[in-house]
């Protein structure tokens, strides 16, 4: 499923894409195909892509605070200027946190590549989000580090989304994930009401 | 030398100028605290390998509490999880302190000031290097005594070899909780004075009557040569007696209870008078006997003496002191297994090279214990300095021409802190002056808190074991200024036949593990369930009903019966 384009990035991970919104395509993401946390490929070409987790969402709206008059009323906006209406836009943040090779080798953190503006941006699914994870003994996410890094707020909590997800594609693998995310849950929810570590 | 792969990279200064600290994975488990590394410098004009010693170590690297919340999932496992793949993630500073390079001139360690220059290799200390180096003498050399190993190393590979004319000259002390096994190195050690290469003249005084075994010492081959077999003497209590007359004033006071100043004095002028008489009659101030003492302060009392000291005769004021002191000597010498008119310690019988002798005093009252150490030890020290000094010729009963060893069990009892034991004086002025006539004291406690500072300070060689007590501790620190801080910290941790080695008899202090005896150890815990146990056995309860059972009556003679009718 394409949920959208890539617009601008921030950093080498960290990247803006605009979501399709109606008219768009023929079939526009819903939207759970772009909650927070979800796992998505940014197209690279030659059959590479980044894999990124959607971390933030901003909504773009440039009459918010526009306060002068207008030419038409809202109603026939649609009628005298369709441009306008195509300018509100659906922004989500992705965070790079891996890349897939053309061999499909995985690599977990920084990629080396970076993506180009109007990269198709698609959401994973469960069977590559599986391949993505998969190491030896047991699954890897070694993005953890990187996503902490970023100091957002919302950092801990994009962790939690994210083991919670990695929670039912990998049942096998509950015990060990239930460390990580028994520290992410102190941190994120005991840790700011004033818990001691 | 040879050289070892490094073991770690020197990483900068610590925090006194004799520390530095190096940083190392120690892969092999080896940077113990008490373990020795070195390192190469140039010193004196030379590269020299300094020696130095681990005195901290701390991990760089730590696992997230976190990490380890889940005791069934090995926390490598998480970090396996989250991208960490390496298969070692542990990295240690490890802080030394320099001891310096062997100087073979001076037989000792020579300290140059100079830690390892930041990111040069340190090596782990090779056995051979810790051989040569640690201990004074080589084994079964003259004048060695094996007690043991290294025990940062395995068993036997550096030999704890102490130099014995350190010991026997400037004295040691053995300090250890009961149960750490004190007794046992002790017994080491008295083996080793008594091997054919050294042949001491040993006495030890026994309060507890368990160094009885070290008598399998004449029959075991070990400690023989073509020349020589040591001899063992265990004097049972009341088999060495102590005459009374050889007792000094300040003896007789510390033994008679609850005298008062009058008794005092009276004690002293009868004591002076008696011995001016035995001086004047047998040419010898101490050829007394009681009945002579009492009999003189009878005198006293009935006013039948000479005339007083101070020229009047008071003898009627003095029948009821008289009478008491009486009563006291008579009451706590008649009676006792140690005190005697005429029997005497026989130095040359108790000391001779090639003798251990083994005073036992397991039945003999506390006092009269200390008033026997301390008329022994006198009497030592006196035959020795006369000896030396050449005031006695050979057949005189105080000449000693060989240097003695007296090693004292339960020394607290002898030198207490709290009050003034008249053994006391007499141990201070050996530990002081013994070393330059040949008598030395191995101190043996259980209490050092309660062993006085002064006595214990001037052993200079220390065998500290397994210490618990933080008085017991805090005692050790004030007196023993050889042993680091960083040894003494182990105290609570040694387990038993491990101890800390410092002083003139090792070139530094070490963490030794004491060897196996060749005796049996006699000092053993007695375990009271197997011996309850036993009395149920069906062979004991036998012996019971034999030794309850009637004797069996006689069978009637009826040849004798018949002629009787």
């Amino acid at each position: 499923m394409i949920i959208g384009k890539i617009i601008k990035s921030n950093t080498h991970t960290d990247y803006i894409c605009q979501v399709y919104g109606p008219g768009e395509k023929e079939s526009p993401p819903a939207r759970e195909d772009y909650a927070f946390g979800t796992f998505v490929g940014v197209d690279l070409g030659e059959g590479r892509r980044l894999v990124g987790i959607i971390y933030d969402t901003m909504l773009f709206n440039p009459d918010f605070g526009r306060m002068g008059p207008r030419l038409s009323p809202e109603a026939e906006l649609a009628v005298f200027s369709p441009d306008y209406l195509e300018e509100k836009a659906v922004l989500i943040g992705i965070l790079a946190v891996g890349m897939v090779a053309t061999s499909g080798a995985v690599l977990q953190g920084v990629p080396p590549l970076a993506a180009t503006s109007d990269a198709l941006v698609e959401k994973l699914t469960d069977d590559e989000i599986r391949v993505f994870h998969r190491g030896k003994p047991a699954l890897q996410l070694a993005y953890v580090p990187l996503v902490l890094a970023q100091k957002s707020p919302l950092a801990l909590h994009l962790l939690q989304t994210v083991i919670d997800r990695l929670v039912s594609l990998f049942p096998e693998q509950a015990g060990l994930l239930s460390i990580v995310k028994s520290d992410l849950a102190w941190k994120a929810q005991i840790g700011p009401m004033g818990g001691v570590r | 030398m040879t050289i070892d792969i490094p073991i770690g990279l020197a990483k900068g200064p610590g925090e006194t100028p004799q520390d530095f600290t190096f940083v190392s994975p120690d892969r092999g488990q080896t940077l113990k605290v008490g373990e020795f590394i070195t390192y190469e410098v140039e010193a004196d004009g030379e590269a020299r390998f300094i020696l130095s010693r681990i005195i901290d170590r701390q991990p760089l690297r730590l696992y997230p509490d976190a990490f380890l919340a889940e005791p069934e999932i090995n926390p490598d496992l998480v970090a396996n999880l989250i991208g960490y793949l390496q298969s070692e993630y542990e990295l240690f500073e490890i802080t030394a302190t320099m001891i310096g390079y062997f100087d073979e001139i001076l037989g000792g360690f020579i300290n140059p000031r100079l830690p390892p220059r930041a990111g040069r290799p340190v090596y782990l200390a090779s056995d051979e290097m810790l051989a040569r180096l640690l201990t004074k003498k080589q084994s079964n050399e003259t004048g060695s005594a094996q007690i043991g190993s290294l025990l940062s190393r395995d068993l036997g590979k550096v030999p704890i070899i102490l130099d014995v004319a350190a010991i026997a000259s400037t004295h040691m002390a053995i300090i250890a909780s009961t149960g750490a096994g004190k007794s046992y190195l002790a017994g080491v050690l008295v083996e080793e004075l008594m091997s054919h290469y050294n042949r001491a003249a040993v006495l030890v005084v026994d309060p507890h009557g368990e160094y009885d075994t070290l008598a399998d010492m004449m029959g075991n081959a070990h400690f023989q040569s073509v020349d020589y077999r040591p001899e063992v003497r265990i004097f049972r209590p009341g088999e060495v007696k102590v005459r009374i007359s050889a007792m000094e004033i300040s003896d007789l006071y510390y033994l008679l209870p609850n005298l008062s100043d009058r008794m005092m004095w009276l004690l002293g002028r009868a004591y002076r008078e008696v011995s001016k008489i035995s001086r004047q009659e047998k040419g010898q101030p101490d050829r007394w006997t009681r009945g002579e003492l009492e009999v003189y302060l009878h005198q006293l009392g009935e006013g039948r003496d000479s005339e007083g000291e101070d020229g009047s005769s008071k003898g009627a004021d003095y029948a009821s002191t008289a009478e008491a002191l009486n009563w006291r000597l008579e009451s706590v010498l008649k009676h006792s297994l140690i005190f005697d008119d005429f029997k005497h310690l026989n130095l040359d019988e108790l000391c001779r090279p090639g003798r251990c002798s083994v005073l036992q005093l397991n039945e003999v009252d506390e006092k009269e214990q200390q008033v026997m150490v301390a008329t022994l030890l006198r009497r030592l020290l006196k035959a020795r300095t006369q000896t030396v000094k050449k005031q006695v010729s050979e057949g005189d009963e105080l000449y000693l021409p060989y240097p003695v060893f007296v090693l004292i069990e339960e020394a607290h009892r002898f030198a207490p802190a709290s009050e003034d034991a008249v053994s006391t004086r007499v141990l201070k002025t050996i530990l002081s002056e013994g070393r330059k006539f040949g008598v030395a004291v191995g101190l043996i406690s259980q209490r050092p808190g309660r062993l006085d500072a002064d006595v214990l300070s001037q052993c200079n060689t220390q065998f500290i074991m397994r210490i618990v007590n933080p008085v017991d501790q805090a005692r050790v620190a004030e007196s023993v200024e050889t042993v680091g801080r960083d040894l003494l910290r182990e105290l609570p941790a040694l387990t038993k036949g491990q101890v800390i080695i410092a002083g003139e008899a090792v070139n530094t202090p070490v963490l030794c593990r004491v060897r196996k005896r060749h005796t049996r150890h006699g000092g053993e815990t007695m375990d009271a369930p197997a011996e309850w146990l036993h009395y149920f056995s069906a062979e004991e309860q036998d012996r019971f009903e034999r030794s309850k059972a009637l004797p069996a009556q006689r069978p009637r003679d009826r040849k004798s019966k018949m002629f009787k009718e």
